[in-house]
């Protein structure tokens, strides 16, 4: 198995006023293809601006993150967000739906920034809704969703582009424990169809439904 | 494909706070309006001015002497021909003599109606026509015969019962009563250029000379340029003999022409000040766009966050955003278009004129809407495309 993510020394400082704050210090770390890896910390270790960078959502103050074999290094906002459409697929705590569009268009959005013509997007975004269960609901918009539905819409949206690695950030953490097993279930299912899938927690319990844990502590990897 | 997209977002974004939309398109709205209004008055009013002064006759100069100084002497007949024959381009010269008399027919009279010596050629000249009977003839003229033409007013109100042709009236003039054969009565004529036939009593000149007139100071010399000829340059040439000979303050000259290219002038410069004006409102507009879209900017500062976390590039931010502004001024630039026209046809019938749409009103409008959208919108874009995502995603 080779590493589709690897960081290596990586740094990001914020300044705060007069101090610097560092977020992460010197982080090395690799992700193998097709695993489940959970990053677990408590709030302000650092774990959030570590996904951030591995989402290429940022980029680090040194060192060198290697996304499926590319270096980030050095890379224009055009080709972070490229990298960002066809090689992540994100699902956040609170879903992040745009409000005004359907549970289709939602998850048929990241299709419009890879350039794929609205027939195809919408049938793309149909198959991944289905993938998720929710073919009932194409034509909902997100207030006339529940929270596990609005969750799978954000799954099936993540998906859409066919990427190599998700990046959930606290997925289950708005939800009821019932629903969050269930969508847990899903992350579970799109693992074992050979996806990676890198999960970011402060949960001990979730976590330790991974088949790694990586835990962050101060900006460093705790040993 | 994207833009298709974007139209669509934008659109549905503008629907989704319909009041906020329409109050910051308000100022587009009221500037293009009236831009639209005034630049399609402005037409409007120029072409019926136009068009009043055509049916005065733009082939039209005449000539008023004044004073009663010697120099006014040479204003008599014999000037009908030095004009003709000092200057170009003139088809011919009609003298015209005019006073105020009383018309009576029976117990129906008219006092103060202004009755006027003209040569038979004045008629046509004028494009004048009759309803009923005949125009007295250039044998008329020279043999001075008691026979007059009427205005459709005055043989209405002499003779209600509409039978004026074939009977007589009575004039009026320095305590002497003369009897006229009526030849015939015109047709309703709009007054144009200080000049009514409607109310008018004409008369063969010579006829007029002898009954009524003791100097031989003519009233006013009606030059008819011939065809081909420019009215302005000839009413200019009239000018530079007539001041040789008489001076500029014995005499008046008026040429329709003249008035038209005045008044053209006038109404352009009026309606082009209007509209400045006008286009400073719709700046102001813009300024509502561009605040408008600072506003939608931070508001959907998690939106723009979370399309770049899904691949969104700064440019596609970007052209979201000015397709929006775009949409939003456009939109506003169509209904005050609509608004705009719809305020030039109540002014234009209201004032009584035709309408007559200015092209350049509906370019302007569009032009205009399309270039504040762009310009207006470009900033607050561009801020949306700077937007680092994870703060944006932050701020959700």
């Amino acid at each position: 198995m080779s590493a589709v993510i690897a960081l290596e020394d990586v740094c990001r400082f914020y300044v705060v006023g007069d101090t610097v704050v560092h977020a992460l210090d010197g982080i090395t770390l690799s992700i193998e293809e097709h695993s489940f890896t959970a990053i677990m910390g408590p709030s302000g270790s650092g774990k959030s601006t570590l996904m951030a960078l591995i989402g290429c959502l940022d980029v680090p103050t040194s060192g060198r993150i290697i996304i499926d074999g590319e270096d980030t290094a050095g890379l224009d906002e055009d080709a972070l967000a490229w990298i960002r459409n066809r090689k992540i697929g994100f699902v956040f705590q609170h879903f992040s739906l745009l409000p005004r569009l359907n549970a289709l268009d939602n998850a048929a959005l990241p299709l419009l920034y890879s350039g794929v013509p609205l027939k195809k997007r919408r049938e793309r975004a149909e198959e991944m809704l289905c993938r998720v269960g929710l073919s009932d609901r194409m034509r909902h918009r997100p207030s006339e969703l529940s929270g596990g539905q609005k969750q799978r819409v954000a799954i099936a949206r993540a998906l859409v582009t066919d990427p190599q690695i998700l990046l959930a950030d606290e997925p289950t953490g708005a939800l009821d424990s019932t629903t969050g097993h269930e969508v847990m279930e899903l992350f579970h299912e799109l693992n074992s169809e050979g996806r990676t899938i890198v999960f970011v927690t402060h949960d001990g319990s979730l976590a330790s439904e991974c088949g790694r844990i990586i835990p962050i502590r101060d900006g460093r990897v705790a040993l | 494909m994207m833009l298709r997209e974007n139209v669509r977002m934008a659109f549905s974004s503008m629907a989704g706070n319909r009041l906020r939309t329409f109050l910051s398109l308000l100022g587009i709205i009221i500037g293009v309006a009236s831009v639209v209004a005034i630049l399609n008055l402005g037409r409007s009013a120029s072409e019926s001015i136009s068009a009043s002064f055509e049916a005065g006759g733009l082939d039209t100069v005449s000539i008023m002497p004044r004073g009663s100084a010697r120099e006014t002497m040479i204003f008599t007949e014999e000037f009908s021909y030095s004009l003709m024959r000092e200057i170009d381009g003139i088809r011919e010269v009609l003298p015209v003599v005019s006073s105020v008399a009383n018309v009576r027919n029976g117990q129906e009279i008219e006092e103060g109606t202004q009755v006027q010596g003209v040569t038979s050629g004045f008629f046509q000249s004028n494009s004048l026509s009759l309803s009923s009977g005949s125009f007295f003839t250039a044998l008329d003229n020279i043999n001075r015969r008691q026979v007059v033409v009427l205005g459709s007013v005055i043989a209405e109100e002499l003779f209600p019962a509409g039978d004026a042709a074939g009977r007589y009236i009575t004039i009026f003039r320095r305590n002497q009563a003369r009897s006229f054969l009526i030849a015939g009565v015109l047709e309703d004529r709009d007054a144009s250029m200080g000049t009514t036939y409607n109310e008018a009593v004409f008369m063969p000149y010579n006829t007029y000379v002898q009954r009524f007139r003791r100097t031989d100071q003519v009233g006013t010399y009606v030059v008819k340029v011939a065809e081909g000829s420019d009215a302005i340059a000839v009413a200019e040439d009239i000018e530079v003999y007539l001041n040789e000979i008489a001076g500029s303050d014995y005499y008046r000259i008026f040429s329709p022409a003249t008035i038209k290219e005045m008044a053209d002038a006038v109404t352009g410069t009026f309606s082009s000040f209007l509209a400045a004006i006008a286009a400073i409102s719709l700046v102001v507009g813009g300024i509502g766009i561009m605040n408008i879209m600072l506003v939608s900017v931070i508001e959907r500062t998690g939106e723009i966050g979370i399309r770049k976390a899904l691949g969104a590039a700064p440019r596609m931010i970007r052209s979201q955003f000015l397709v929006e502004s775009v949409a939003l001024s456009l939109s506003g630039g169509l209904i005050g278009l609509l608004l705009g026209s719809l305020l030039s046809v109540a002014a234009v019938s209201a004032a009584g004129w035709t309408l007559h749409v200015s092209p350049a009103a509906v370019v302007t409008a569009l032009a205009f809407s399309l270039a504040i959208g762009v310009f207006f919108g470009w900033y607050p874009a561009a801020k949306a495309s700077r937007l680092e995502p994870m703060e944006a995603l932050q701020r959700e």
